[in-house]
């Protein structure tokens, strides 16, 4: 195996996927952000972001805080350290494998 | 890499979404234009003359807050909120207060002809509204153009229409020209960017609906 494809093997598979790049990458630019934000932006339903901000979560990559915007319910999301860490390598890792 | 790199310029766009930036900056330049001409046509010993540091202060401050609260009844419900990191927009105000205060001192020191400073400032600011807000919107290409020859028709105006601008009580000759300059240019970017913030602001309401109160 060449050194390019190492690279790309070594690609963090969590983030590779388009749809939690997209998060990682929206999130890597704020301090936080709230859900209805990233539904915005991202174009996913409720159902497609959730399941992917689990895995992210699960991964410790993001941060979830649920909170109340007056008396509306507000979950803010943010990207932990190693989640900018991750994101800062997997930016790092396509660059090389491109 | 060029989409991640979109996709991380997509937060900074999305200040400006509702167009509440350019309303402010809008109020900001109109609300300077009349302070200084307020400064210009009252006497030396007027209150206005030693109150009017805190009103620039207070109007800096309600831009600011009053931005904020808008935002938290009518963007944020409709489409997210967002928190900057605070780190960036740090450096980004203090990179621009130096640029500004350097570039002051060096046209005041230099005695650069203002009307050519006024136009080149104009013509750096419309780049710069360019590349942070008409890349992604594309009418606002429009509001760029127009501020670019603004500048470069303030900068070649007969200079007796720039001095009867710039007239002071009492009168000073010397400085007519360059105020009027001055005054003009902020009225003429104000009034830009008041429509380019209200055209943006009408759009965002026509295309977006608050969601039903289920939470975010």
């Amino acid at each position: 195996m060449n050194q390019q494809i190492r690279t790309i093997a070594d690609l963090d598979r969590v983030i590779h996927e388009p749809g939690r790049l997209m998060i990682a990458a929206l999130l890597f630019a704020v301090d936080r952000a709230d859900f209805l934000y990233l539904q915005h932006e991202t174009a996913m339903n409720k159902g497609t972001l959730s399941s992917h901000l689990s895995r992210l979560e699960e991964a410790g990559y993001v941060a979830v805080t649920k909170t109340y915007r007056g008396k509306v319910p507000q979950t803010l999301l943010c990207l932990t350290g190693a989640g900018r860490k991750a994101f800062e390598q997997y930016r790092r890792n396509l660059k090389k494998a491109l | 890499m060029d989409q991640v790199r979109n996709l991380l310029d997509r937060p900074r766009l999305y200040y400006n979404i509702d167009g509440l930036g350019d309303l402010g900056g809008g109020v900001m330049c109109l609300g300077f234009a009349l302070i200084l001409w307020l400064l210009m046509r009252s006497p030396a010993d007027s209150v206005w003359h030693q109150i009017s540091v805190l009103v620039m202060f207070g109007l800096a401050l309600l831009i600011r807050y009053g931005t904020k609260a808008v935002k938290t009844r009518i963007t944020y419900p409709r489409t997210g909120f967002v928190e900057y990191r605070k780190r960036q927009t740090q450096v980004i105000a203090a990179a621009g207060g130096v640029l500004a205060t350097a570039g002051m001192a060096m046209v005041f020191r230099q005695h650069w002809d203002i009307s050519m400073v006024a136009c080149l400032t104009g013509l750096a600011f419309a780049a710069a509204y360019g590349y942070y807000f008409a890349r992604a919107v594309r009418w606002k290409w429009v509001i760029v153009g127009t501020m670019a020859v603004a500048s470069l028709v303030t900068a070649f105006l007969p200079a007796d229409i720039l001095g009867d601008l710039g007239s002071e009580v009492p009168a000073h000759p010397d400085r007519a020209k360059p105020l009027g300059t001055i005054l003009l240019s902020l009225m003429v970017y104000g009034v830009l960017l008041l429509i380019s913030g209200g055209v943006s602001l009408w759009v965002y309401l026509r295309h977006t609906q608050p969601p039903a109160q289920e939470g975010q």
